[in-house]
């Protein structure tokens, strides 16, 4: 993903960076002629693609209102019915869910929260193009992309050094810094034009106020980028959950889903006493699980196009 | 954007950059104390006016503190935190205390008959990924660069740019729908098969078709995501190129293969490169959300990264897998280096770094 944005590290070139990824142009160029196969070939792949990208969403959704008699026939259900909202019912009275969005909504909106600021004060020193330093920081965030150690030092690191076993900062800390946004963010900044900076510091202004007066109010959109970016990783982290958290009371949300899917036991455990629908619960979980990233979908969408741009076409 | 777990032996080192912080301004090459690799930018290394750190400039090193204690201690600590491959490792002990082990750990995996099948799996697995997603991710670029309509455009790369941001996990359960359905019955595509009066086949229990299941979900995943990428490229193409085209009486179709495909191959190489620096790491997440502890598949889905995972959890045997661990970070960025090389030559405006 992170197309180009390494020649970032390299230079004092610039200036030519668009102030926000908007590469995303207008269809043009269109020759006004008959249709071509092509073109229609195109308008039908396309479609198809969209389609299917689009239906298993619906397919839970629908599952998830389907009465679970039905869903254990089939397995799966394009339209809900019999109607039954029970699984929904069973999820959200008991506890459990509610804990895990708790779980989810920490580790995120921290998570977030720490990421965007690290990420940006880096960005920020790297995309000034101080001679040694800046270069020097931007090989030493893009080495980590290229060569990790891995698990198991990972493990050992944050469960015996650090001491953060059943901590959700277990998940946070390890994802705090993404060098693909770092170099994002740089790519961003460098368009800043460096008349407002050294008006400035004509002025006065230290590195520090510059940065928070100036820089950042400019950055509003690449903020939201980045930190849109890192809201969805944080969101959608269960990797770390499994290693780290096994008191399941803080089990977030994906890591619920996730074990539901190895034993229905913990279905029949969100639901409380009594008799629960089982299949129908895993996809009302399902869905709750993904229902605030679907809502904040239509919103988010730009500015993740915006991102991949920035990312990707720059230099 | 998951790995955020490197590390290289460079820890010693990486205190310099914050030590020789404060140049205050954005042009001058200074500081003849570290003749340091940083001097490609051509300006001599001469000093200035001396070395005179104002105050007010510590405030760079404020802001870039915390990504650096981040990466010391969550990317550079792992990668000295390899040392774990040459020791027989006990929690007891830690990783100062811990007897050494020589290469004892790597013997193990290399003879232990599983390494041939993971490996395999790995490479198989990673290359189908890779050229699957991309091809797609181009293909879709190209057919949507042709609709017309804005809205249908917007509406259909919304669309096909969802799938990035479910998780593994949310991806398994739609899986199960389609191949076994929720409770293990029935299942979408066995119901089509039915309908052409074909058998229903267990899908969990047979690991032959895995390799291409996962490639499809790979596709699902990824596709718009790079399609997005490769879209943002097109747009950066000039307009008169395509009027040369149209001059020249070029189709729809000829314009998209001659012109438009050439002109990704910049940003093609670029995805390709990082892909190849990844091809040894499998795609954890996925996969193991997937297929999990099912036995049954390991034969064709078993790579390096689950393997290493359940041996920690099922023996807890940290010396051979952080042993696998560092094989496996070696021989990626050995990839890299060489893919890198390679690029370079072909195409010197594109290269990474």
């Amino acid at each position: 993903m992170t197309t180009t944005t390494h020649t970032a590290p390299t230079g004092p070139a610039a200036t030519r960076a668009l102030p926000d990824g908007s590469a995303q142009g207008a269809p043009r160029r269109r020759a006004r002629r008959p249709m071509e196969a092509f073109t229609a070939v195109s308008y039908v792949g396309a479609s198809v693609f969209g389609l299917a990208a689009v239906i298993p969403f619906w397919m839970v959704l629908a599952g998830s209102l389907t009465a679970e008699s039905a869903l254990s026939q089939r397995g799966y259900s394009f339209w809900p019915s019999p109607f039954s909202t029970a699984a929904y019912e069973a999820i959200f009275s008991g506890s459990r869910v509610w804990l895990a969005y708790g779980a989810t909504l920490f580790i995120t909106v921290i998570g977030t929260a720490m990421a965007v600021a690290a990420t940006s004060g880096l960005a920020w020193v790297i995309s000034r193009g101080l001679p040694r330093l800046s270069r020097g920081l931007a090989v030493f965030s893009y080495i980590p992309m290229l060569f990790s150690g891995g698990l198991v030092p990972l493990y050992i690191l944050v469960t015996q050094v650090l001491g953060l076993r059943n901590s959700l900062f277990a998940v946070i800390l390890p994802l705090v810094v993404a060098p693909f946004l770092v170099f994002v963010q740089v790519s961003f900044f460098r368009g800043i034009p460096g008349e407002i900076l050294d008006s400035a510091r004509v002025d006065g202004a230290g590195e520090l106020r510059i940065f928070f007066q100036i820089v950042l109010p400019l950055s509003k959109p690449v903020l939201a980028v980045i930190a849109l970016f890192y809201a969805v990783t944080f969101w959608n982290d269960w990797f770390h959950a499994l290693l780290f958290i096994s008191d399941s009371n803080i089990y977030p949300l994906q890591l619920v889903l996730h074990n539901m899917i190895s034993n229905l036991s913990m279905a029949q455990d969100l639901a409380g006493a009594g008799a629960a629908p089982l299949y129908q619960i895993r996809l009302a979980m399902t869905v709750a699980t993904i229902g605030p990233i679907l809502l904040a979908y239509p919103f988010a969408q730009r500015y993740f196009v915006k991102g991949l741009t920035l990312g990707a076409t720059k230099g | 954007m998951t790995g955020a777990t490197g590390g290289d032996p460079m820890t010693a080192t990486t205190g310099r950059p914050t030590a020789t912080t404060g140049r205050p301004t954005a042009t001058g090459q200074t500081e003849p104390a570290t003749p340091a690799a940083a001097n490609r930018r051509g300006v001599p290394a001469r000093r200035r006016r001396g070395v005179q750190w104002r105050r007010k400039d510590y405030g760079l090193v404020i802001l870039a503190a915390p990504a650096i204690v981040f990466f010391l201690v969550f990317a550079y600590g792992p990668m000295a935190g390899l040392v774990v491959a040459f020791q027989d490792f006990n929690i007891k002990d830690g990783v100062f205390g811990s007897p050494w082990a020589g290469l004892s750990n790597f013997e193990f995996f290399f003879t232990s008959g599983q390494m041939a099948r993971i490996l395999r799996n790995t490479l198989v697995l990673n290359a189908l990924f890779l050229a699957a997603t991309l091809g797609a991710g181009v293909l879709l670029a190209l057919m949507l660069n042709e609709i017309r309509g804005t809205l249908l455009r917007r509406g259909l790369q919304s669309a096909v740019f969802i799938p990035y941001f479910v998780s593994p996990i949310v991806i398994s359960i739609f899986l199960q729908a389609f191949l076994a359905g929720v409770g293990g019955r029935g299942g979408i595509v066995n119901d089509a098969l039915n309908v052409f009066s074909l058998p229903s086949v267990s899908w969990y229990t047979e690991p032959g078709p895995w390799p291409w299941i996962l490639t499809i979900v790979k596709v699902w995943q990824l596709g718009g995501y790079f399609s997005v990428i490769f879209l943002a490229a097109i747009t950066s193409i000039p307009e008169e190129v395509y009027e040369a085209g149209v001059i020249d009486g070029a189709s729809r179709a000829q314009m998209a293969w001659r012109i438009t495909l050439p002109l990704l191959k910049p940003t093609g190489a670029v995805l390709l490169l990082l892909g190849v620096g990844r091809i040894f790491y499998g795609d954890f997440g996925l996969i193991y959300a997937i297929v999990g502890d099912n036995g049954i598949l390991f034969a064709t889905t078993d790579v390096i990264d689950t393997y290493v995972f359940r041996a920690l959890r099922t023996y807890g045997d940290f010396g051979t897998t952080a042993a696998i661990g560092l094989f496996q970070s070696v021989v990626g960025f050995v990839l890299v280096m060489i893919a890198l090389g390679v690029q370079r030559r072909y195409s010197k405006e594109s290269s990474i770094l």
